[in-house]
């Protein structure tokens, strides 16, 4: 295996051998029995829905069947994967059979937070505050908020599906513990995170003398997120795809951004979670499908990518105020603040002879073309007033 | 108050700059860069003497504000603010870069 840096194992895709063997390291140092069973599955949700069935009540055991969610909605990755001698053959393909395996109690303080808290301690001691934060800063700190964001939307997805479940089960009671959604999020939040746990992993390599993080650091290596119980260990793979754009977040136009081997994938443009149809709509926008689309967040989006200034032009849009600093121009948005924005023109020529125009977006309640462009610059119309402009 | 670009150079007056500053070094051309453009690589530079410190321009003897696509500018001598000029994103706001 080419051996990944720590920024790479964040988002390092496809299959891995060895994180079975990783799982029971991980046990062993923390001082546990080996899991009796290992159940590898395809994506954090097939991880999440099994977990949530074999640890959940009766209600979410049975709303998940009914649903069909063990038997087809992940059947698919399921069905693969458990006919190949795991000795789990048909075992989730019927709800009953897997409730005769308990999985236990989870252990996932002793398997990860326990030695994590020991190595972080360790090399405090050793760095002292200002020596583990500068340490923090320059390793996981820089790679927390790629795998961050991949983690939030990862637990929203799959509480979103609990959530659609729900809805279509029509079980969205009071009862916090008898929502799909729910439990589905709650289930996340036992999950070791694997590759996503790279950034507090990659601080603490390369400390001689912090030890105890090596199965952790095996199986973050190697896979996706993981559920580890008394006596049963499920693993997750990592994602088949996953597209970044230049500044590292999630995008794709043509496809998920994000997807696993199930089936279960994640649409997102330049970060942002969007419907599966979105990206196909960015490459044939006009302003009258950009006026008409109800979501605020995805309509920035659309203006963005086609531009404010063209959005300007092509809607019919009329100069509200003008002086000597520029024009304001103004749409109203359904639903929306509207949208304001200056046109200036840069004072030094280009070596053409010309000069360049640029538009910047200013708050709604802006009404002057000064006011405006004073604010650009965090001062009030009457403050500005520059005595030389290039 | 001078304007260069996306930054603008407001006057102060010396008893309002905070206390503790700290000196920024000068780039490798022994400039002080008040603003890097992202997108061209080019910058607002002061290649005289003087002291920049978070956003605080001290010119003890004046100076020239420079940059490849603007004209430059004569400052008198004496305390500065350094404004980058930002854009409305509803929510919050940015940076504008050139």
């Amino acid at each position: 295996m080419a051996t990944l840096t720590w920024e790479q194992v964040t988002v390092a895709t496809g299959h891995a051998e060895g994180a079975e063997e990783a799982v029971r390291q991980a046990y062993r140092e923390a001082g546990l029995a080996e899991p009796e069973r290992v159940l590898v599955l395809p994506s954090p949700l097939a991880g999440a829905v099994v977990a949530a069935w074999l640890t959940g009540g009766e209600t979410v055991r049975a709303g998940l069947e009914r649903a069909g969610l063990l038997r087809d909605g992940l059947g698919r990755g399921l069905g693969g994967l458990l006919t190949d001698g795991l000795g789990f053959d048909g075992l989730l393909t019927d709800g009953r059979r897997l409730g005769s395996l308990d999985p236990g109690r989870s252990v996932r303080d002793a398997v990860r937070t326990g030695p994590w808290e020991r190595a972080r301690a360790a090399a405090y001691a050793r760095l002292g505050h200002a020596g583990w934060a500068q340490l923090w800063a320059e390793t996981g700190g820089r790679l927390w908020p790629q795998a961050e964001r991949l983690v939030s939307d990862l637990r929203r997805a799959i509480a979103d599906r609990g959530a659609a479940l729900d809805t279509a089960l029509g079980t969205d009671t009071d009862l916090a513990a008898e929502r799909f959604g729910e439990s589905l999020r709650n289930v996340t939040l036992d999950a070791v995170l694997g590759q996503h746990d790279a950034p507090w992993l990659s601080a603490f390599d390369g400390l001689g003398g912090v030890d105890g993080l090596g199965g952790l650091k095996r199986v973050a290596e190697r896979a996706g997120w993981w559920w580890p119980y008394e006596r049963l260990a499920i693993i997750t793979g990592r994602p088949i795809e996953l597209h970044l754009d230049d500044l590292g977040r999630p995008h794709r136009a043509d496809g998920p951004a994000l997807s696993y081997a199930d089936g279960f994938a994640l649409h997102a443009w330049h970060g942002m979670p969007v419907p599966p149809e979105f990206g196909a709509t960015m490459t044939v926008l006009t302003p009258e499908r950009i006026r008409s689309e109800a979501n605020t967040e995805l309509r920035r989006a659309m203006l963005e990518h086609f531009g404010l200034d063209r959005y300007l032009a092509e809607s019919g849009a009329q100069p509200v105020h003008s002086d000597e600093t520029g024009v304001l121009w103004r749409i109203e948005l359904p639903d929306d603040e509207p949208l304001a924005m200056v046109e200036v023109v840069n004072s030094t020529p280009e070596p053409d002879g010309t000069s360049r125009t640029y538009f910047l977006r200013v708050p709604p309640w802006v009404r002057r073309a000064r006011e405006g462009v004073a604010w650009t610059f965090g001062l009030t119309e009457d403050d500005y007033r520059p005595q030389r402009e290039t | 108050m001078y304007r260069q670009g996306d930054i603008l150079i407001v006057p102060m007056p010396e008893a309002a700059v905070p206390g503790g500053l700290r000196p920024q070094p000068r780039d490798a051309r022994g400039r002080l860069v008040l603003a890097h453009g992202e997108a061209t690589g080019h910058c607002h530079a002061i290649p005289g003497p003087g002291t920049l410190s978070r956003g605080f321009l001290h010119l003890p003897e004046g100076g020239r504000l420079v940059h490849e696509e603007h004209d430059a500018i004569s400052l008198p001598k004496g305390w500065y603010r350094v404004v980058r000029q930002r854009e409305y994103v509803p929510g919050s706001h940015r940076v504008v870069a050139d």
